[in-house]
């Protein structure tokens, strides 16, 4: 190892000699070259490279001249949905705008467009230029229908199309395009929209139960149990036929309903009739017809208890009273 | 032994002629070569499910020197190709019917509800720009567009070291914001090009979600009262 490198610098001297003085190697050349140093008035710079060193020196690259951006050479009323037909990343030589965008120190400018990875990343909206979304729009409106004449108010389509069908679709650039929530089904109905009698009703709510909401009177049917959007649609309408049918047939031991299953105050079956009779015949001899009372007080105390107590309500019962007892 | 890796490719049609009685077992293919010089293949059906090509197969083999020579005679491989529709001809040939279905009634919508979720507010506002813009120029109507004034959070607070250091954390969170489009009066022609048009542009990063309301009648079984058993 130590040889080689003895042998290196041997050699080195010799080149170096032959490199830069070429005065001692051809001295008949002298008087020429003294010449030519007082002529010459460039600076010789000193080179302590071998003469193989001097050519190894980095080779330059040759790189073709870079022509100017296409944007000095773009008319300013071109088409530009020819120019920019679908979505593409940020191209600043393509796009004749003067964008900046970046953060940098105070008062700086932001970085130009030129090699701006920031442009680059944010999907940009140049092929949705409001040309070109009316292009677009002219080509697909042949697709599209209008809207039927006769159901411009929500309550119109609502006499007509009762029942509403709702179903949610999901696109997404997740490592699945698939969604379970997407095979949910909801299905309402007002329940004024379907005929019952009243010990149908009542069944129907009681099978129904929270699905039934009181202040809008709608009946909601969500169901996602089967795997298939189409096959939740089925269940859901299956759902509401068995519902409707079964609350139409009359179980043998739904005749042991009694008075705390009821759903409405009825005057007939409760104290309030026994009570009021009482009052009526206190004095009354046995055998004597009994006096019943009033038909508008009965309704007065249901209307009462069934709707609240308000205002209205207590005044018309302070009326029936005093018309019962016949207090002036 | 050694073990060689090929990737070859061959006809399922095409024989291979070779002198021994070799029997290769592989993961997923096992090729039997009997004494009468005839190489057969069996490919497992579940291998084709998972290639999707009969014709790519990968063998790991344990040669011999002349099994070396058998294979090498063997067409060498192309790269895998995705599964087109000239490889396999079909076995039943599909009857496309040429007489088209009884036209159906175009379906009513009245509401078309749109919740946008993104990283960038900006790009989500000038999405909805073009949905707007676009169902103005299809004539649809517009209801409520909105935003909520913040995105919502999703932080995870981390233990910054691998061991010990628990006072040090790192907090990490992702920022989803939301958008929301209204649209009203839709036919069903009407809803579905609409919809694929604003799906179609859906720029990176920005999930869509499309809720419709369709309107029908009562079916036929449900509008009268069913008869007393």
């Amino acid at each position: 190892m130590s040889s080689a490198v003895t042998r290196m610098l041997e050699r080195l001297p010799l080149k170096k000699q032959t490199a830069q003085s070429g005065i001692r190697l051809f001295s008949n050349q002298e008087p020429q070259q003294q010449q030519e140093i007082e002529d010459d008035e460039e600076f010789r710079v000193l080179s302590l490279r071998t003469v193989k060193q001097q050519f190894q020196r980095r080779q330059q690259v040759r790189r073709d001249p870079v022509p100017p951006p296409r944007t000095s050479r773009m008319a300013v009323d071109q088409d530009w949905t020819a120019v920019w037909p679908g979505p593409r990343s940020f191209h600043p030589a393509s796009v004749p705008l003067p964008l900046r965008q970046g953060f940098t120190e105070r008062g700086a400018a932001a970085p130009s467009k030129f090699a701006n990875a920031e442009l680059m990343k944010i999907p940009n909206f140049l092929h949705l230029t409001p040309p070109a979304i009316r292009q677009q729009c002219e080509a697909i409106k042949k697709f599209c229908t209008p809207w039927p004449k006769g159901l411009e108010t929500e309550a119109k389509w609502q006499r007509h199309f009762p029942l509403e069908v709702t179903t949610t679709d999901y696109c997404q650039s997740l490592p699945t395009i698939r969604n379970p929530e997407a095979r949910r089904v909801t299905i309402s109905l007002k329940l004024s929209d379907l005929k019952f009698d009243a010990h149908a009703r009542d069944k129907f709510l009681r099978l129904v139960g929270d699905r039934y909401d009181k202040d809008t009177d709608i009946v909601t049917f969500v169901t996602d149990r089967c795997p298939q959007k189409k096959q939740n649609y089925d269940y859901a309408l299956y759902l509401l036929t068995a519902c409707y049918h079964e609350s139409f047939v009359t179980e043998p031991w739904e005749a042991t309903k009694s008075e705390a299953d009821m759903e409405v105050y009825l005057f007939e079956r409760n104290q309030s009739k026994l009570s009021a009779e009482r009052i009526l015949n206190w004095n009354a001899q046995e055998g004597a017809p009994k006096v019943a009372p009033s038909k508008s007080f009965a309704d007065c105390v249901e209307q009462l208890i069934n709707e609240g107590e308000n205002e209205y309500n207590l005044g018309k019962y302070k009326e029936e009273v005093k018309k019962m007892l016949n207090i002036a | 032994m050694k073990t060689m890796k090929f990737v070859l490719s061959w006809n399922i049609n095409s024989l291979l002629f070779c002198n021994k009685e070799i029997n290769l077992r592989v993961k997923h293919l096992r090729i039997i070569c009997s004494k009468k010089n005839l190489l057969q293949v069996f490919l497992k059906r579940r291998y084709e499910q998972y290639c999707g090509c009969r014709t790519c197969i990968i063998l790991v083999v344990n040669t011999v020197p002349n099994m070396l020579q058998a294979i090498k005679s063997l067409r060498w491989a192309q790269p895998v190709r995705a599964l087109s529709s000239v490889t396999t001809s079909p076995g039943v040939e599909a009857n496309l019917s040429p007489a088209a279905p009884a036209p159906e009634p175009d379906k009513l919508y009245s509401k078309l509800e749109i919740e946008l979720r993104g990283i960038d507010p900006a790009v989500l506002k000038s999405y909805t720009w073009f949905a707007t813009t676009a169902a103005e120029h299809l004539g649809i109507e517009k209801g409520n567009c909105w935003s909520p004034r913040k995105a919502h959070h999703e932080r995870m607070t981390l233990l910054k070291s691998v061991h010990i250091y628990k006072k040090h954390r790192v907090q990490y969170e992702v920022r989803t914001h939301f958008r929301y489009m209204n649209f009203h009066k839709l036919t069903g022609s009407t809803l579905d090009t609409f919809l694929e048009y604003i799906e179609r542009n859906l720029p990176e990063g920005v999930a869509l979600q499309a809720s419709r309301t369709e309107l029908q009648q009562i079916p036929e079984h449900l509008r009268q009262p069913p008869e007393q058993v």
